[in-house]
């Protein structure tokens, strides 16, 4: 299957969406179903033609082994929340334009990952950022969108900028070539503003103020695609920044902290800080969507220390977590989409004890944050663990204290969703309601054995990864059958499940060979002989770690910085403009030949 | 991996069970003596443990129960990858990550079957717990990373064996004395010992998680219990003590540092939650990272002593 024929009938399809969505919206949501899907299932058979150059029009791409896996993970997660689509055309204000922007987003998306030259690249990233903008607008805020366009368009714009200043230098726009020949400050200068676009997109602190907000309310449906596909953009333009450009060597004479060269480290350091900004501010979160949105944060701090890493363990991490997280966190954020299905809310102190009514949707989260905190036997803990002990191997141990730091704290804030939405009583609200629809159950479902699948026999992704370490030239990661192995340990994630399994096994055994228990209800518990009666009193879920984050409550947060430093730059141009445009005219002259004088005067001694 | 490993792996289950409940109970009589009480028999705590397995149960729903059943199968998964004095029922699969992460299935369970009971207490255990993992658990991993390091080598029975053969002196405790005082720190926290109990703290939120349980499955988390001492004292006694070379060695180890722990829970006042965490991030992380500067910088620790 051609890549043509890929993004045209993706976009002719988008096109279509709009319109059948005027006649049946239910239909229209079901073109986004069929469009993703084919698009997974044709790109996944393009596997065989890596290696292929070509062109449509002006833009130019190549089938390459990394974009291949990268729009693989991305169409996995929009073909899976799009599942979603049909039964939420009701509650949309603009079905229409929402799987028009869907479809339109996710073809931007493929065309992206195989672009071979810059333009393309730079054109397909702006196609995405502009559709995800209006997407997000249809959600619950308009500011959220304002946010998330604010901080994309730094990024694009730093961007844009590092690939002029290349061109500059090198007169070509072709990404394998564009940046040969820098050095020094121009070098620096790159480095810094073209992975811009990449921070912003993956959320590292200090850009990470969009994701909350973004992912917080947008559609249901869009926040799976935004955290489990658009964040991993990021992630390509970091793995560009270090192989494209190629950071390791043009900086391999600059000052080295831990071996590697500053600029990396930096980044690193900003990686590590993410994680522990996210993780501190996930954990004292009221809404289950911005606690996700969060988590994504902490995550995209995982990927790119791994990414960034550019060694044989580390990188295959990062690479590995990738897809682990994007698989893991679409589930969660369906999961939860699925209970704002029935209930119609996000937050978690409005519900409980979903469980009893909707126990698939519950087991399908409770996977989803196995794998995403890290835990065997699920692929989180495949990832975070070739992280570790890529920064056991090179000794990085502030790195590797945060990484740490978000490991444990992970299972802190992934267990408030699970307690808070989950367990505990049932709100009288909710006694009636149902469980979802197998159509809706069924993406999560396929999310579900896809964690499973990454945890139990991670060497099929990993293979993958090893032809893309190959080619960009690194050592790939050594595999031997079911085990991985590296320097510093080896790990076999099949035994792992198997010694589970029998444990579990042995656990149930015991379990049901003693007398069978009494059922009780939820509100027939010991409370000191208070009697309580209301189901929504007894259940106890908001500011679950009230001690813990009473340790970090005055801590300033980064949009109130924001907004600050925007009253302070404006009460600046205000002082500025004061001097100018007076009532007096005399006083604008005066200032007006004070300037000029300075000029000149600043002119004559440069 | 075949029939064997799976029935070698059962016999460390039973083995576990016995040697650990009899320690238990002998150190609720260290505890009587240290408080001038008489102290209940040694055999007192399999008596318990029997006694609430056979008595009738409550359930709150099929989460409690598949979250005990959770708890115990991924306890006692973690307990089959320990090695004890270099024997291991499934060679190779002794990573210090893999036991430390597997070790959490079985936390996640217990902590889910406790909420899913529905009492508002057992939620605040669980909240302390899961906050009290974070204050122990980062300043001991940054020791074990420090070590894993060092010695170039994730796997508990490669590093106890490394530290053998030069007695005392070899012990990472002593090469690396400060990681060895965090580690001490760190057990009592992950033990759940005072001055870091307060997830059970039974006069003050009556006992925490284990507030709804009685029956089989207050039987179960006794057992489980049981099974993770063992884990949280032979991660430490293998990382910082060489583990032992014959398993007498072992297990004379195992009882002296488990009492030890024990002693020092006795005469201890209680933190409460959030003092931990201060506790915890202020001179037990300032030592782990000093320690992890020092070796990773000079290799003292590492090459000093041969």
């Amino acid at each position: 299957m051609n890549l043509t024929i890929i993004l045209a009938v993706t976009l002719v399809l988008a096109a279509a969406s709009f319109f059948i969505t005027r006649y049946n919206k239910m239909s229209g949501g079901f073109t986004t179903v069929l469009s993703s899907l084919f698009a997974l299932v044709a790109l996944f058979m393009m596997r065989g033609s890596i290696g292929e150059d070509f062109s449509i029009f002006y833009f130019n791409f190549s089938i390459t082994t990394v974009g291949w896996y990268f729009s693989v993970v991305m169409l996995i997660a929009y073909s899976m929340t799009s599942f979603f689509n049909p039964f939420w055309m009701e509650k949309m204000m603009y079905p229409g334009s929402y799987n028009f922007l869907y479809l339109l987003s996710m073809a931007g998306t493929i065309g992206m990952f195989f672009a071979k030259d810059f333009i393309t690249l730079f054109i397909f990233w702006e196609t995405v950022v502009w559709s995800s903008t209006f997407i997000i607008q249809l959600g619950k805020s308009r500011k959220a969108s304002y946010i998330y366009y604010v901080v994309s368009a730094i990024g694009s714009m730093g961007t844009l900028f590092a690939i002029m200043l290349a061109y500059s230098v090198s007169g070509t726009f072709v990404i394998s070539e564009a940046f040969a020949g820098l050095s020094g400050g121009v070098a620096i200068a790159v480095f810094f503003t073209f992975i811009l676009s990449g921070l912003a997109k993956i959320g590292i602190f200090p850009f990470h103020v969009w994701l909350p907000e973004a992912h917080g309310s947008a559609p249901h449906t869009f926040s799976p695609v935004l955290s489990g596909g658009l964040v991993k953009m990021g992630a390509f333009i970091a793995f560009l920044s270090v192989t494209a450009f190629p950071a390791y060597d043009i900086f391999a004479d600059m000052f080295k902290i831990m071996g590697k060269p500053f600029p990396i480290y930096f980044l690193m350091f900003l990686g590590a800080i993410s994680i522990i900004v996210g993780t501190l501010m996930a954990i004292k979160q009221e809404d289950a969507k911005r606690l996700l949105a969060y988590s994504s944060v902490a995550n995209g701090g995982y990927i790119l220390i791994g990414i960034l890493m550019m060694d044989q363990v580390g990188f295959a991490g990062g690479m590995m977590h990738l897809i682990n997280h994007a698989v893991a966190s679409a589930a969660a954020f369906l999961a939860i989409a699925a209970v704002a299905y029935r209930t119609g809310t996000t937050k978690m102190s409005e519900m409980g004890g979903m469980i009893h009514r909707m126990p698939v949707t519950y087991l399908v989260y409770l996977i989803a944050i196995i794998s995403m905190a890290g835990i065997p036997p699920m692929g989180g803990f495949v990832s975070k663990w070739l992280i570790f002990q890529g920064l056991a191997k090179d000794g990085m141990l502030f790195l590797a204290a945060a990484a740490f730091f978000g490991s444990i704290g992970s299972f802190m804030y992934v267990f408030r969703p699970l307690s808070a939405v989950f367990l505990g009583q049932t709100f009288t609200r909710d006694l009636k309601k149902k469980e979802v629809g197998f159509f809706m159950m069924f993406p999560m479902i396929i999310l579900t054995l896809l964690s499973l699948l990454t945890g139990v026999f991670p060497n099929i992704f990993l293979r993958v990864i090893a032809e893309i370490q190959t080619s960009v030239g690194i050592d790939p990661i050594t595999l031997a059958n079911r085990t991985i192995l590296t320097s510093n340990g080896y790990l076999d994630a099949f035994r792992v499940f198997i010694v589970f399994g029998f444990g579990f096994a042995i656990a149930f055994v015991l379990f049901v060979v003693r007398r069978k228990s009494r059922k009780v209800e939820l509100m027939d518990t010991f409370t000191s002989a208070e009697f309580i009666h209301t189901r929504e009193l007894l259940h106890y879920s908001s500011k679950f770690y009230a001690p813990f984050e009473r340790l970090y409550d005055k801590a300033p947060d980064t949009l109130t910085a924001y907004k600050k430093l925007a009253v302070k730059v404006g009460e600046l141009g205000g002082m500025v403009e004061s001097l100018f445009y007076g009532h007096k005219p005399e006083k604008t002259v005066f200032w007006m030949m004070a300037v000029g004088i300075i000029v000149i005067l600043i002119g004559g001694v440069v | 991996m075949n029939v064997m490993n799976f029935v070698y792996g059962f016999i460390v289950l039973v083995c576990v069970f016995i040697f650990q409940t009899t320690l238990t109970g002998l150190n609720r009589k260290v505890t009587a003596r240290l408080q001038k009480r008489y102290g209940a028999r040694w055999y007192q705590q399999f008596l318990d443990i029997f006694k609430a397995l056979r008595k009738d149960s409550t359930s709150h729903g099929w989460v409690f129960d598949f979250g005990v059943i959770m708890a115990l199968g991924g306890i006692m998964a973690t307990v089959i990858f320990i090695p004890v004095a270099g024997f291991q029922a499934f060679p190779g699969l002794d990573n210090v990550f893999v036991i430390s992460y597997l070790l959490a299935v079985g936390m996640l369970g217990m902590a889910m079957s406790a909420a899913g009971s529905g009492n508002p207490w057992a939620s605040i255990g669980v909240a302390r717990a899961l906050t009290n993992m974070l204050a122990y658990d980062v300043p001991l991993m940054i020791v074990i990373f420090t070590m894993i390091f060092a010695f170039d080598s994730s796997s508990l029975s490669e590093i106890s064996a490394m530290q053998q053969g030069m007695g005392i002196l070899g012990w990472n405790a002593i090469r690396m004395p400060l990681g060895g005082i965090v580690a001490i720190i760190a057990l009592l926290g992950m033990l759940g010992k005072k001055p870091f109990d307060s997830f059970i703290a039974p006069a003050e939120i009556a006992s925490g998680p284990m507030v709804e349980y009685g029956g089989k499955h207050l039987g179960f988390m006794f057992i489980l219990h049981e099974f993770m001492t063992f884990i949280e004292v032979s991660i430490i006694l293998a990382l910082f003590f060489g583990g032992g070379a014959t398993i007498w060695e072992y297990l004379l180890k195992y009882a002296i540092l488990y009492t030890f722990t024990n002693i020092i829970s006795g005469v201890m006042p209680r933190f409460k939650i959030d003092q931990a965490v201060k506790y915890f991030f202020k001179l037990p992380l300032a030592m782990a990272i000093i320690q992890g500067l020092v070796v990773i910088f000079t290799g003292l620790g590492v090459t000093l002593w041969f």
